[in-house]
This record gives C-alpha cells, sequence and structure tokens, in this order.
C-alpha cells in the first residue's frame, strides 16, 4: 500500500491557513461539519474527517483506517512504536506496558508520590504570591510523574520535559529544520541510554513501572521496542496532562460560580476533568491511512489516502453536545473523544484522571489562597494538533 | 445462535442475536444498542461498557478477570456483585437467553 498525497477523488478541497488553526481551530471545524465533513486539506495534507459519529465509525474500524501510516514524522523521530501498529502488533507491546497505568496501579503504586511531587512544586512558589502555573508547576509536575510511572529514576523532570519538547517539535517539523531533527536525535540517544540503564535494574528488581513491565512481558519485547515505546510515552505524557491541567485551571478562575461549586463539592473535579477535555482536546487530531478503498462521509476513498481524524471537532459536534463551544461541568454525560477509541484508547487516561483532577487542581487551589488570573495576563493558548496554553499567570496571597 | 437480551435503565428490553465466539459488547454496539459505549473497543481499558448480569444468571456467565476485576472498581455507575464489562463475556451457546441490565451511565 502506498500513501496517497493527494485529494480522494470527489472529496471537496478546502484551503485552510495553520496560522489560523493553530491560533484558533474551532471556527473551521465548525464549517467544516456543516459544509464538508470530509475534505481534503492541502496544507495539512490528509483528508479531515471533522463528524463525531464518522471518527467513532472509524476509531471502531482499526483494520481499514490503520495507524501504520506511511512516511509519518513520529517514525522518523521515534521509531517503530505502538501508536503507529495495528493488532496485533500493536496488541502484543501494549499488553506489555499497560498494566502499570491502569487505575488501581495508579491508586496503589504512584498516586503518594505524584502527591510529593506537586506539594514539593507548590512549596517552592507557594511564598512568592506569583507564578506561571505551565512553566512553574504543570509541566515539571507532568514530567515528574511521568519518570515515576516510567521508571526512570536516573532522569530528572527538567530531562523529560526537554527530551519531550525535541521530539514534539520534530513531530511537527514539516519545514524539515535540520536544527529540530538534530535536538530530537539528541534526545532519544539519551533517553535510549537512560531506558538501557533502567532495564539493567528491573531485570534484576521489578518496581511495578513501565519500563519493569515490558521487561518482564509475558511475550518478549526487545530493549529496542522498549526504548521506542517510552520515547512515544515521553513525547506526548508531558503536555496531555500539563494542557488539561492549564485549560481546565484557567476556564474555572473565570468562572468564580463554578469554581465555589468544584470547591464545596470535590466529587465535581472528575466531571471538570472530563468537560475539560471534551472543550479544549490536548490532542486535536491524529492520523490513520485505509487499507482498502472505503466510503466514509459521503466520499468514496481508495486504499492509501492519508485520513486525519480530528477529535477536537467531534468533540464541538453540535448533533451530540448541545452548545458545544460552552464549558459546561452540567451537561448530560455523553462521552467524548478526547482519549481516542478502540485499541488506541488513551493509555495514560487514569494516569492523568488521578494526576489531575484528583491531586493538582485540588492541591493548586486550596493551597494557593485567593488565586486569580494575573491582571492583564493574556489568554495564551494555541495548537490544534496539539492545543493548551503556554503560560498561566496568575497571583495569590502569601499572607 | 444464542439470544442475548439487555435491559435498559428505563425497563425497555432491546433481544439481540449474538455471534457464538464472539463478546457481550460486541453483540450490543453492532445491534445499536443505547447504553453501552465501549470506548476501548473491548481491551477491558476504559470500563463504559459495565453490564450487570441478572441474577438468574450470575453462575453461567461467571465471575469477572482480573484485569476486569480491577477495572470495575472504576465504573461510572455503582459495582455490584453482579457486575461486569462486558467486552469480557464470551458469548456461547450456553448463554441462550441471558439478560443484562444497562446502567445508568457509562462515562
Amino acid at each position: 500500500m502506498s500513501a496517497l498525497t493527494a485529494a480522494a477523488p470527489g472529496a471537496p478541497v478546502v484551503d485552510l491557513d495553520l496560522a489560523e488553526l493553530r491560533d484558533d481551530p474551532y471556527p473551521a471545524y465548525a464549517e467544516l461539519r456543516r459544509t464538508a465533513p470530509l475534505a481534503w486539506v492541502p496544507s495539512v495534507g490528509r483528508h479531515l474527517l471533522t463528524r463525531y459519529e464518522d471518527i467513532v465509525h472509524a476509531e471502531k474500524l482499526p483494520e481499514v483506517f490503520s495507524s501504520r501510516e506511511k512516511g509519518s514524522l513520529l517514525l522518523r523521530t521515534v521509531g517503530p512504536n505502538l501508536l503507529r501498529e495495528d493488532d496485533p502488533e500493536h496488541r502484543r507491546l501494549r499488553a506489555a506496558a499497560e498494566p502499570p497505568t491502569r487505575p488501581r496501579q495508579v491508586r496503589d503504586l504512584w498516586a503518594g508520590a505524584f502527591e510529593r511531587n506537586a506539594h514539593a512544586l507548590l512549596d517552592r512558589i507557594a511564598g512568592r504570591g506569583e507564578a506561571d502555573l505551565i512553566g512553574d508547576f504543570a509541566e515539571p509536575l507532568a514530567a515528574a510523574n511521568l519518570a515515576v510511572v516510567l521508571g526512570l529514576r536516573n532522569a530528572s523532570a527538567d530531562d523529560i520535559s526537554d527530551w519531550s519538547r525535541a521530539m514534539m517539535a520534530a513531530n511537527g517539523n514539516y519545514a524539515d529544520d535540520p536544527d529540530i531533527w538534530l535536538r530530537a536525535e539528541g534526545a532519544t540517544r539519551a533517553i535510549e541510554e537512560a531506558v538501557a540503564e533502567m532495564a539493567e535494574t528491573a531485570r534484576r528488581e521489578p518496581d511495578g513501572s513501565v519500563i519493569s513491565s515490558m521487561v518482564h512481558a509475558a511475550e518478549p519485547v526487545t530493549l529496542a521496542e522498549i526504548q521506542n515505546n517510552i520515547k512515544v510515552i515521553i513525547g506526548g505524557g508531558v503536555n496531555e496532562p500539563r494542557d488539561v491541567f492549564g485549560v481546565g485551571a484557567q476556564a474555572l478562575l473565570r468562572r468564580p460560580a463554578v469554581l465555589d461549586r468544584v470547591r464545596a463539592d470535590p466529587g465535581l473535579w472528575k466531571r471538570v476533568f472530563e468537560e475539560t477535555a471534551r472543550w479544549i482536546s490536548p490532542i486535536g487530531m491524529y492520523p490513520r491511512q485505509l487499507t482498502q478503498d472505503y466510503e466514509i462521509a459521503g466520499v468514496g476513498l481508495p486504499a492509501g489516502s492519508r485520513v486525519a481524524l480530528v477529535i477536537a471537532s467531534g468533540n464541538r459536534d453540535e448533533s451530540v453536545f448541545e452548545r458545544a463551544d460552552e464549558f459546561d461541568i452540567d451537561r448530560p454525560q455523553r462521552p467524548h473523544l478526547a482519549f481516542g477509541g478502540g485499541p488506541h484508547f488513551c493509555m495514560g487516561a487514569w494516569v492523568a484522571r488521578h494526576e489531575v483532577s484528583a491531586l493538582a487542581w485540588p492541591l493548586v487551589f486550596s493551597r494557593l489562597k485567593g488565586l486569580r488570573l494575573a491582571e492583564g495576563a493574556e489568554d495564551c493558548t494555541e495548537g490544534w494538533v496539539f492545543r493548551g496554553l503556554t503560560s498561566l499567570n496568575v497571583t495569590w496571597q502569601t499572607s | 445462535m444464542p439470544i442475548v437480551i439487555f435491559e435498559l435503565p428505563d425497563g425497555t428490553q432491546r433481544k439481540v442475536t449474538a455471534g457464538s465466539g464472539t463478546v457481550l459488547m460486541q453483540a450490543a454496539v453492532s445491534n445499536g444498542v443505547d447504553g453501552i459505549v465501549a470506548e476501548c473497543g473491548g481491551n477491558a481499558s476504559c470500563a463504559t461498557c459495565h453490564v450487570y448480569v441478572d441474577e438468574r444468571h450470575g453462575e453461567l456467565v461467571g465471575p469477572p478477570n482480573d484485569v476486569e476485576d480491577e477495572m470495575l472498581d472504576f465504573t461510572a455507575a455503582e459495582r455490584r456483585p453482579t457486575s461486569r464489562l462486558s467486552c469480557q463475556v464470551q458469548v456461547s451457546d450456553a448463554l441462550d437467553g441471558l439478560v443484562v441490565h444497562i446502567p445508568e451511565e457509562q462515562v
């Protein structure tokens, strides 16, 4: 199967400006859902699939909508990995890596360390009365927690953050900037070394971490496979919890009445989490490639066609979510698409739910008294493949 | 092929034919039974295909497996002794006439 890098016959062609998408993709998605729910977008080089029902349909048909996309930048950055595999290969790797991310393990093995990490970061900023909650808290917290779950005791939170940034830049390096490739190669080499060292340790002393789980998997996994998959998890595992934290915190700071309710009833944090992930999904879209001719959204796509499942758009589909552009924790519970669906359902879902909604938000809002958005702070939400806040400047009372 | 009955929270029943060798979740999803979400497509990762096996049929269906048992602690609707994830229930001819109840919420 070769990759078709042009519009399928009969597919509407819609020009979208990448800078506008990065700024705010939602108006463009609304228009696509209304007029061209499957459209070839030349600047993206893929067909964008934007309606909820069509996305769910595609997610449940991995044998047609394959994850093995040819020529993906992710493959170039980290090498073969479970995100770009289908079953049974995907299943073998996922089964090896997943156990430490299951909810009971999160609660029993990792929750204590997550809480200590959060307190340590808050201790550093508490006396200052002002901070950027993304750079000073959410990102280092996500990185430190990730090091714990992965079993990278030989890496600092700063290492994890730097590696993640370098690889994420390469995954979006459509301009083929050689410096970006160089930085990513430095990061992936460093990860390979760190993983090799901890895999050796875990072989002797299992510790319940992802590396340890992969080393001791029932169906054998090679060191190279462990290394590549840890790279992928580091790539996504920092920005996703960071971004859902930032977007949700900002949403509450702008809605004091909702914040008051949540503080009075901590059971609502869970709803804040799911609604935040729906409203501004940290991952906006992901690619698939057709293994066979297939008709979807009224367009016959030939085998090899590239499709992007735009879950950020599905999560704003008015036919499923009333007033979909509004942040509303009281909306009827309908499954959102932020974690993807089918066999690739987000492996970090339970980790993120716990670290953000059970720990990070409640701790920040209880420890930083009178927390508010900094005077004149601009809204720094950006991105469309990945979307979140680049900074969240806040102040609080220190006395 | 066995016929299984999904009872919705409002009491209405959906009778569907389930293919032997598949799982209960697939029978629900492929017949458009409301209330079975199955976000992860049957991998016991998401806990959104939760059902209560009718008390008359508990022994027929049996207990949850280890991975499923853990996930059942994190379902949106309360866990009961009869709780199963429908993606982990293998369909066989022995299940003909099985009744399962769909909880109020899955997410």
